[in-house]
């Protein structure tokens, strides 16, 4: 029986080494502006905690050319910060995704072998 | 207008400006801007704009500290308690001056402006409060004792009395308590995030 303060730290822990692959996801599809890409991961349930937290990681990500910003006008007022992915980002997240499925196919199956 | 909710925000910004004093300029400055825009457009984004709207979507953003403390991970940057090179610079400030006269001093200076565990403002005040640290009170003590002397053997003649020595002598009282309140202000000021990258 794992203890519930040491269950909070691993899913803690999980959710920050995956968060940033959760961005680079999420700016796959589309370029988007902080404010709308924080929105977007704060509103999935259990992702993060506070939205504040989701811009170091931009900021460490555009640092380590995962991801680039440019301006751009808004027609409700100053300009925005939109970020969207790079080639590098883009090879990183195609490499976790590879990864992440047979992590959890992994998992699943001892985890999941005794609900079926 | 609405003034309570832009002080709110303010007190916001304020407190995570300070929360981020450890980190690289540019960084800081980088995240203390975005928090400000991600504000402003969850502000335009209020139906209706109230001290509880505002309290509640600054709790969504999180506290400042919470903020800092990811940041600093993500940069690793590490949270230090007061480095030797700070002890080391309020020492020279202080004393320096007196055990190598001049040169001793003007090392705890260098020190002082190369650490960043403060602001500059207040480097500014370490550095003229007061030049020299205790140099300047301890050689008019010396001074002041010759003089004395000079009373003593000399006395009723040309040497200073009592009277023109009051201004002096506060002068002194100046110079000597000034350069230990700005040792006690700079220690007390002296950030516990000082950086230290790692990566």
């Amino acid at each position: 029986m794992v203890a519930g303060g040491q269950q909070d730290a691993l899913l803690a822990q999980m959710r920050r080494g995956t968060l940033q692959y959760c961005v680079l996801a999420l700016l796959a599809e589309e370029e988007r502006y902080g404010f709308d890409l924080v929105r977007a991961l704060a509103e999935a349930d259990g992702m993060v905690t506070s939205e504040g937290t989701i811009y170091p990681l931009l900021s460490r990500l555009r640092r380590d050319g995962l991801v680039e910003s440019t301006w751009q006008e808004s027609p409700f007022g100053p300009p925005r910060r939109y970020y969207r992915l790079t080639d590098a980002g883009r090879a990183a997240l195609e490499g976790f995704k590879r990864e992440w499925d047979r992590f959890r196919d992994a998992v699943d199956h001892f985890v999941e072998r005794k609900a079926k | 207008m609405n003034t309570t909710a832009d002080h709110l925000v303010d007190d916001y910004l304020k407190r995570l400006r300070k929360e981020l004093a450890g980190l690289p300029r540019e960084r800081r400055r980088e995240l203390e801007q975005e928090i400000s825009e991600h504000i402003a457009e969850a502000r335009a984004m209020l139906a209706a704009e109230n001290e509880a709207e505002i309290r509640t979507l600054l709790d969504r953003i999180g506290e400042p500290a919470d903020i800092a403390a990811e940041a600093r991970e993500r940069f690793g940057v590490q949270r230090k308690r007061s480095g030797a090179l700070e002890v080391v610079a309020l020492v020279l400030l202080l004393i320096g001056g007196v055990v190598i006269p001049v040169v001793g001093w003007l090392v705890g200076v260098v020190l002082l402006w190369v650490s960043e565990a403060w602001s500059a403002r207040d480097k500014l005040i370490g550095t003229l409060v007061v030049p020299g640290g205790l140099l300047l009170p301890l050689s008019l003590a010396l001074f002041a004792g010759s003089s004395e002397a000079c009373v003593e053997t000399r006395a009723g003649t040309d040497c200073t009395g009592g009277g023109t020595s009051v201004l002096p002598f506060a002068l002194f009282v100046v110079l000597l308590v000034a350069p230990l309140a700005t040792t006690v202000y700079l220690a007390r000021r002296m950030r516990r995030g000082a950086p230290m990258l790692t990566t």
